[in-house]
């Protein structure tokens, strides 16, 4: 091919190749832009072919890393050159250096619609080249239809419509919504129908474009693919120059299968059994061979077919025949066909039913991670952690952490945090985690991060048996001669908190445990100079009866970085002088680290975070959901009835104590109010969220009445988060209340309570208040369940019981604070003195952020609960019945305005509260005969007859009797009847009620019915 | 869909470049100079294909191949198959063999210009325009008889007619 001619170019180019080194270069190329931007300023005796020699000069700096500021204008115009050579600059050029929303474009855009509309046929190329590579909103608006018409024209040479079909794909994907492809399908069916092979390869890729959008359009262009893959698998139908090493035209094979693995599924069976007949000859009739690019092409079509196949959910057998050929490919010679064997293996852990397959190739992955390729060593690392579950979890992470000290720089980091995540997930007991975290940290520590020493602290504060284990492990870790700054870190804080428990041990005692610490202090930085100091507190703290010489050993230390530089070290070393100087408070203050709420771990979440959403690895998370051992559950204190989970992975970080407040909005508040200092150890920053847990606490917890005058800065923070609780307090609770909306309807949960014994009292979107109770004779046990909804904790939770006479009620003590995610359960103790129908109220409230919600509730303790349904029979009741002989003992009242039922209706009605149905026990079929037992101190256990007589002619009236052996209970429970007949609540499945006010007159049921109209008159 | 196709030596040294997402020239460096800190410590006889999620975000692969002093780079996501695009990059080089009969660096080197025009009949926006490099020879002469026509001040309407003809 003959040279571009352009003699300017070359010697330019020339002279940037002999230059020595990239300061003469950058000189060369300052001057040649000096000389194009001056003979581009005098544009007039520019020559066509000068413009396009500058503007291959200007691409050329720009790909050498320059940014040039000018010649896109010259560019640009060179578009509307006549002649072809200049032309073809002008677009080439335009479209590397512009992006899609460049203002030039604009100019552009008049030039580049008449080329696609000319007749010349290698204009219209240049202009769909343009198009496609940088058309923007504007180019979609103007060019899209005359691009589709290209497509389709039957008059067009093959080598426009494939540009043709590309630039609209572009167009397509940048701005759906202006490229009309309403009807597209059936011109799709027909573009597949194509002879040519370049025009069918472009149509297959439109297709896969358009049908990733929506297939359901599509479906015709379904079996067209199936066609496409016979032509080419088994008829071998193509033309010589698109075989590319004895293949037919793989990226067409590839692209065919890749469109039909966006139609979820084939129904057809004829297309499906086609479709599997070509699967298969590609699958079985892919050789290994010499040749690597004959190699490639036939494997590229193999893995697609692997990847269609695994697509189609085909049969268990089909898929066996998958892995096997993927187990041969993960060991065979050529590291690309390993290579991708390998990703393949780790898609194919999606179908459930191949991993106990996969899994018989462990050892050859294992393998694999030793593989001279990083590229390889990569993806093995990956399965690994994929396949990784509770029955496999031992083997793998051992050989990760035996791999951890001959592994690439490069890998280290993930690999030591996928060995931190797997043996969290899967360990199968507490302490081989401990041990793989601390063989991590000992074998990587410049690349475990602190996420994964934190979770490890985390774990053995929250599992007491693990203490022990935990310290003796850091102790031994510590006689190491040469440990990691980290290993340091988590030594000094698990023997902090917990050495005492080896005190026996030879070589544990407080004051050795100090010494072996205090020799790396020399060695460490500045950031872990404050958890030893902790430490040294925590030892002193733990030191009794003290030991005056390790007192003042420490008190020296302390005293010696009171003036140290460094804010956090220099506040430490201040506040455990003071505080060790405070005697018997010291053991209060500095006492063991509260357990860590729950929480999903942070590694877990980063994982999750770094993993891209593809579809196999969402596959992973969700095995690894599913298989999470047993050892190292997180359990979630959630309420039980399903409340949205709203946050459920946001990270939790607050211990459960009132006065130790790390929240964002009351530091906010901090600030504001001007106090001396923020305590903070550091700033809250997310990464160092977890770091606040674990040592924020140890500086600064204590209850604010701590008299420790000395900590101006300690107390501070206490005493200026509580002022900002008055402030807040004061502010009107009503006016508060309103911006919080309860969720449900809180009469309708109450009165669906009277009926059952456990259900939601109260519901707003941050708290949740459940019951359940038990109800024997006059006493009642009534658990209230409150529920923090929220990843923040509710402070300032009070519950008040305001309690009618009848009933004693105590409540047991209710918590200030309510920690994230966390339910609190207070029982309530009732006992029923007397009958009444008075309902007792709590009376509560909260805070969360500047939110004070106040709400009363009504208690479900009403006088049914105390009811016990007794049956009684026909020898016993007439003669009860008879002896209760009138008012006060016996009561009879004529009812107005009942919510109409049917009798069946009624006595259900009756039944859920407590009252036991006799059913034809009374001779008449329209009346009602029910009994019960009431319990209360004062009348003790009590029976009770109630007949109701309804009036089959208007059933809005009926009279009821109501008798029991003390008075007060006759007229309670007759009133109680009363309001239950007029008003029934809707939550036991009964019609809606009646607003008990409604008169019968009112009611458009008892207008329409003469009797009814009559009872009204009455 | 391909992102970016990248040509450089075994120095390090651009040859041809060309993002398909629009990158500022600063990054464009910044990826180049990245992709061949990756590829220049890679041993002989590995596999062709290189961790790129670090270098061009998620979702994006990267297919290489060696010859002679040159790295041929395609950087493409999930929607393409990895070896069609390792095929690809051979398709590129044998088409770049055929025109310029034994392609060296330095053939590479001074036509630059012809280069995009080549690749420009392979790569599309980002897809698969054509893959029979018989055909890509046969557009890419198409072209140069154009060019050369014109050169030879020949008058516009022949050369628009020569085109139709062909």
């Amino acid at each position: 091919m003959a040279l571009s001619g352009m003699r300017g170019l070359s010697v330019f180019i020339s002279e940037i190749r002999n230059c020595q080194n990239k300061e003469q270069e950058r000189l060369r190329v300052d001057k040649e832009l000096g000389n194009v931007r001056t003979r581009f300023k005098n544009e007039k005796g520019l020559t066509h072919y000068e413009k396009k020699k500058y503007v291959w000069k200007v691409l050329y700096i720009y790909m050498l890393g320059y940014d040039v500021d000018f010649g896109h204008m010259e560019a640009v115009s060179l578009i509307s050159a006549p002649k072809y050579p200049e032309k073809q600059v002008g677009y080439i050029v335009t479209s590397c250096l512009l992006n899609e929303n460049h203002e030039f474009l604009r100019l552009a855009i008049n030039t580049v619609r008449n080329d696609i509309i000319g007749r010349n046929e290698t204009f219209q190329c240049l202009a769909l080249t343009l198009v496609g590579n940088i058309g923007g909103r504007e180019f979609a608006e103007s060019l899209a239809p005359d691009v589709q018409k290209l497509l389709i024209s039957s008059s067009c040479r093959p080598l426009v419509r494939k540009k043709a079909a590309l630039c609209l794909l572009r167009l397509y994907r940048k701005n759906p919504d202006v490229v009309n492809v309403d009807g597209w399908s059936d011109r799709m069916a027909q573009l597949l129908d194509e002879r040519d092979l370049g025009v069918l390869t472009s149509s297959t890729s439109l297709l896969v474009a358009l049908v990733s959008n929506n297939h359901d359009s599509y479906w015709s262009c379904l079996p067209k693919c199936i066609k496409i893959l016979e032509r080419l698998a088994r008829n071998q139908d193509v033309p010589p120059e698109y075989t590319y090493y004895g293949i037919p035209s793989p990226w067409l094979q590839v692209k065919a299968m890749r469109a039909l693995q966006y139609f979820p599924t084939i129904e057809d069976p004829n297309a499906r059994r086609s479709l599997f007949e070509v699967l298969q000859r590609i699958l079985m009739g892919t050789d290994v061979v010499k040749n690597v690019n004959k190699n490639n092409a036939s494997h590229a079509v193999l893995f697609e077919a692997l990847a269609l196949v695994m697509h189609l959910d085909a049969e268990k057998e089909m898929m066996s025949q998958c892995v096997a050929l993927l187990g041969k490919f993960i060991s065979g010679r050529e590291p690309n066909i390993r290579y991708l064997g390998l990703e393949n293996m780790t898609r194919m852990l999606m179908v459930t039913d191949v991993q106990d397959i996969i899994k018989r190739h462990q050892d050859q992955i294992i393998t694999l991670l030793k593989d001279p390729d990083i590229s390889i060593r990569r993806r093995a690392l990956d399965l690994l952690y994929g396949m990784c579950d509770v029955s496999n979890a031992k083997n793998i992470v051992e050989e990760l952490l035996q791999y951890l000290s001959t592994a690439d720089f490069a890998m280290r980091e993930e690999l030591s945090l996928k060995a931190a995540i797997l043996a969290e997930k899967f360990a199968p007991d507490l302490s081989w985690y401990v041990d793989v975290i601390l063989q991590l940290i000992d074998k990587a520590g410049d690349f475990v991060s602190d996420d994964i020493w934190f979770r490890v602290v985390q774990f053995v504060t929250n599992n007491e048996d693990l203490q022990p284990y935990a310290a003796v492990k850091a102790r031994e870790y510590l006689d190491k001669p040469a440990i990691h700054e980290t290993m340091v870190k988590v030594s000094a804080h698990l023997l902090g908190e917990y050495s005492h428990l080896l005190a026996r041990r030879p070589g544990c005692s407080p004051k050795e445990i100090f010494s072996i610490i205090h020799e790396k202090l020399p060695t460490v930085s500045t950031s872990t100079i404050p958890i030893l100091l902790s430490t040294y507190a925590k030892i002193l703290m733990h030191t009794q009866p003290a030991d005056p010489e390790l007192q003042n050993q420490i008190w020296a230390i302390f005293t010696k970085y009171e003036s140290c530089i460094d804010v956090e070290i220099q506040q430490r070393a201040v506040e455990y002088f003071a505080l060790s100087r405070k005697g018997a408070t010291l053991m209060d203050i500095l006492a063991e680290m509260p357990k860590f709420p729950e929480r999903q771990s942070a590694l877990i979440k980063k994982a999750e975070d770094t993993e891209a959403d593809t579809a196999d690895q969402s596959v992973i998370k969700l095995r690894a959901q599913q298989q999470t051992s047993n050892a190292l559950v997180v359990t979630d204190p959630r309420p039980a009835n399903g409340a949205p989970t709203m946050n459920q992975l946001s990270l939790v970080k607050m211990p459960s104590m009132s006065n130790v407040d790390h929240n964002s909005a009351d530091q906010g508040v901090t600030q504001e109010n001007g106090t001396l200092s923020i305590v903070d150890p550091q700033p809250p920053t997310p990464s160092n969220g977890d770091f606040l847990d674990l040592l924020g606490p140890l500086a600064i917890e204590g209850p604010p009445g701590a008299s420790v005058q000395s900590e101006h800065n300690l107390v501070s923070q206490v005493e200026s988060s509580s002022n900002a609780e008055e402030r807040l307090a004061i502010a009107p609770v009503g006016e508060q209340e309103n911006t919080v909306q309860p969720i449900g309807n809180i009469a309708e949960r109450f009165h669906a309570l009277c009926l059952k014994d456990s259900g939601v009292l109260y519901e707003d979107p941050y708290i949740q208040i459940g019951t359940k109770a038990e109800w024997r004779a006059h006493q009642g046990r009534l658990i209230l369940f409150l529920g923090n909804k929220n990843t923040a904790p509710l402070v300032s939770v009070q519950a008040l019981i305001l309690s009618p006479s009848h009933l004693k009620i105590e409540l047991s003590l209710v918590p200030e604070t309510i920690p994230p995610r966390a339910q609190v359960q207070c029982p309530l103790e009732v006992v029923n003195v007397h009958p009444s129908r008075d309902v007792a109220v709590l009376d509560f409230s909260y805070k969360f952020g500047t939110y004070v919600v106040n709400v009363k509730l009504r208690l479900p303790a009403v006088i049914n609960k105390f009811l016990q349904p007794i049956s009684v029979s026909a020898d016993e009741f007439f003669p009860q019945w008879r002896s209760l002989s009138g008012p006060p003992l016996k009561l009879q009242e004529v009812v107005r305005g009942v919510r109409p039922m049917s009798l069946m209706e009624m006595a259900n009605l009756f039944n859920s509260f407590r009252f036991m149905v006799s059913p034809g026990l009374d001779p008449n079929p329209n009346n009602l005969v029910a009994s019960t037992t009431f319990y209360s101190e004062s009348t003790r256990a009590m029976l009770c007859l109630i007949r109701i007589e309804t009036d089959p002619a208007d059933t809005t009236q009926l009279r009821m009797t109501v008798a029991s052996g003390d008075p007060m209970l006759t007229f309670e429970l007759k009133e109680f009847v009363k309001e239950q007949l007029v008003s029934i609540p809707t939550a036991s499945g009964a019609p809606a009620p009646v607003p008990p006010q409604a008169q019968p007159s009112s009611s458009p049921t008892a207008l329409s019915d003469p009797g009814a109209m009559l009872a009204g008159l009455l | 869909m391909i992102r970016a196709v990248m040509v450089m030596n075994t120095l390090g040294k651009p040859r041809l470049t060309k993002f398909y997402d629009f990158q500022h020239v600063e990054q464009q460096q910044e990826l180049i100079r990245r992709v061949y800190a990756v590829l220049c410590s890679r041993p002989e006889n590995v596999s062709n294909f290189v961790e790129a999620e670090s270098i061009f975000g998620p979702d994006t692969r990267l297919v290489y191949k060696h010859y002679a002093t040159l790295y041929f780079v395609f950087v493409f996501d999930s929607s393409e198959n990895e070896l069609a695009m390792l095929d690809l990059i051979q398709v590129f080089v044998e088409t770049l063999d055929k025109c310029f009969k034994n392609i060296c660096e330095l053939d590479i080197v001074f036509n630059y210009s012809k280069l995009h025009t080549i690749l420009d009949e392979i790569i599309f926006g980002g897809q698969v325009l054509e893959t029979s490099s018989t055909e890509v020879v046969k557009a890419v002469e198409e072209i140069s008889k154009l060019e050369s026509a014109a050169n030879a001040i020949i008058p516009k309407s022949v050369s628009g007619w020569l085109s139709r003809s062909t």
